[in-house]
């Protein structure tokens, strides 16, 4: 479903992304972790074109993403984006969020957009938040909102974005308890996440990534059992004693 | 000590009103056409494409270097011929108004521009990125999330300029035209009792751009409560 292969991204001089390539098949989830600076954003937004990558190529659902004739807005209609900061409309209400995009982008009828994101909204648990505005509500809310919006638009693929640390243990699991689900339904996802209680649930592979580099591309067993890399056993035992 | 006669102003005010009504128009012609072409002017000047970006920034920078009067005096100059030579007007036409509004509309639009373009740059990237993500072609984008965004951010901004705009509506005095200065001053003139019709229109102008200007304060808490 999703192909990236040996995509190197610069920013200026700075290499931001090194010759990385992966590979989620349909139905698969895969962890991507690392950290801060390793490189994991800019390589999720590579995978809906939100970022242009100099050398490469990524193929999703047998687009390629570089590629000179891609209808990129109609690709990335297909493949919901939670990101990092949500990025939720603060202009509109939570349900005005969560119809806009099926109604100018998919062209849906306001009515069946309206019972689509109430079903979404009813599947995170935030009924009671329809309309209000997104700066009423929580981080954990927020983002859950944000993966409603993602899969208003009935997404082939998610790609997930998350910070490495910021919400509160208790909204880490409301936002969890959704994603698992997800996962478990059968939705091919790209999540970069520091919940490694997650990785471990659902992940067929973890990524991890260094200073722009895939360092280590291993089953979940195999990457909690033995490391190969020294910098992921570091990072995995500083993860796993907080 | 001066004797103030204010008796010449009652029976003056019908055309005092015809006078307010003429810089209104104008105050609001200028508002929405700056407003608009504005906008345009800043989307060119964003847009990362060299000759778009290159005439908006020509554009604004040589409308802010030149005085407001001046503007006016070319456009009343410029305009009648214009329009006798495209339009085929009578040269005895009186088109000083449409070429204050003009004056006006196109010098307003390069203040308005760098007030939008300021209040488009307020928007987060991310925003941008997030409609981008759900499918959003750029129009779209600039429509539905961060125009309406950076409007919010900018209508202190916007209606204070339109404030300003009020005021610098005198300033078509140049072309005798009879805005509610320009009525205030031939009659102070016709009377002979100039002081007491400026002080006159001075009140006038300070109630209500005082009173503009609170009321916009007061928006503007609203809007960032
Ligand atoms: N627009 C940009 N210009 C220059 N450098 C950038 C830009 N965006 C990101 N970078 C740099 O690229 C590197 C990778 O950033 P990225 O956001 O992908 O990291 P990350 O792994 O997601 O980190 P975090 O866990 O903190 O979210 C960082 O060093 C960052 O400073
Ligand atoms: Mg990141």
């Amino acid at each position: 479903m999703i192909s990236i292969r040996r995509v190197s991204k610069f920013y200026g001089d700075f290499q931001v992304l090194a010759d990385c390539s992966t590979e989620v098949k349909k139905g698969e989830v895969v962890v991507i972790c690392g950290p801060s600076g390793s490189g994991k954003s800019t390589l999720i937004k590579c995978v809906n074109g939100l970022e242009p990558f100099q050398s490469g190529e990524i193929v999703v659902d047998d687009v390629s993403v570089g590629g000179p004739k891609t209808d990129l807005p109609k690709l990335r209609s297909r493949v919901g984006m939670v990101f990092q900061h949500f990025e939720l409309f603060p202009h509109m209400t939570i349900a005005e969020n969560l119809i806009i995009a099926q109604t100018r982008v998919l062209g849906r009828r306001p009515n069946e957009a309206m019972d689509k994101g109430l079903k979404l909204l009813e599947r995170v648990g935030l009924t009671a938040h329809a309309e209000k505005y997104p700066g009423e509500l929580s981080g954990g809310q927020q983002q859950r909102v944000a993966i409603a919006r993602a899969l208003s638009m009935n997404p082939i693929c998610m790609l997930f974005d998350e910070r490495t640390s910021a919400l509160d243990p208790e909204m880490i699991n409301e936002v969890l308890e959704v994603m698992v689900k997800l996962a478990q339904e059968g939705m091919t996802m790209m999540v970069v996440t520091h919940e490694m209680e997650f990785a471990r649930k659902v992940a067929r592979r973890v990524v991890f990534m260094d200073e722009g580099r895939i360092v280590e591309d291993a089953r979940t067993e195999e990457f909690f059992g033995a490391p190969r890399s020294e910098r992921a056993q570091q990072f995995l035992s500083k993860i796993l004693h907080h | 000590m001066y004797d103030f006669d204010w008796s010449s102003i009652p029976g003056a005010l019908p055309f005092l009103w015809e006078g307010m009504k003429i810089s209104l128009e104008i105050t609001l012609v200028a508002v929405i056409v700056g407003i608009l072409w504005g906008t345009l002017l800043a989307l060119m000047r964003l847009s990362g494409i060299s000759p778009l970006a290159y005439f908006a920034a020509g554009y604004v920078n040589l409308f802010r270097s030149i005085p407001l009067v001046m503007v006016l005096l070319w456009f009343f100059l410029i305009v009648p011929q214009f329009m006798q030579a495209v339009l085929g007007l009578a040269p005895t036409a009186d088109t000083r108004l449409v070429s204050a509004m003009m004056g006006f509309a196109l010098f307003e639009s390069a203040y308005y521009a760098e007030i939008i373009r300021a209040g488009i740059q307020s928007v987060p990237k991310g925003q941008v990125a997030a409609a981008y993500a759900l499918g959003m072609t750029y129009g779209q984008a600039m429509r539905l999330v961060v125009l309406p965004q950076a409007f919010r951010n900018m209508l202190p901004l916007l209606l204070t300029q339109a404030i300003i705009l009020f005021q610098d509506t005198s300033l078509v005095y140049v072309s005798a035209l009879a805005d509610f200065f320009g009525a205030a001053y031939k009659v102070g003139d016709r009377d002979g009792r100039l002081v007491e019709l400026l002080l006159f229109a001075g009140a006038v102008y300070f109630v209500l751009c005082y009173g503009a200007s609170y009321a916009v304060k007061r928006l503007q808490r609203r809007v960032s409560a």
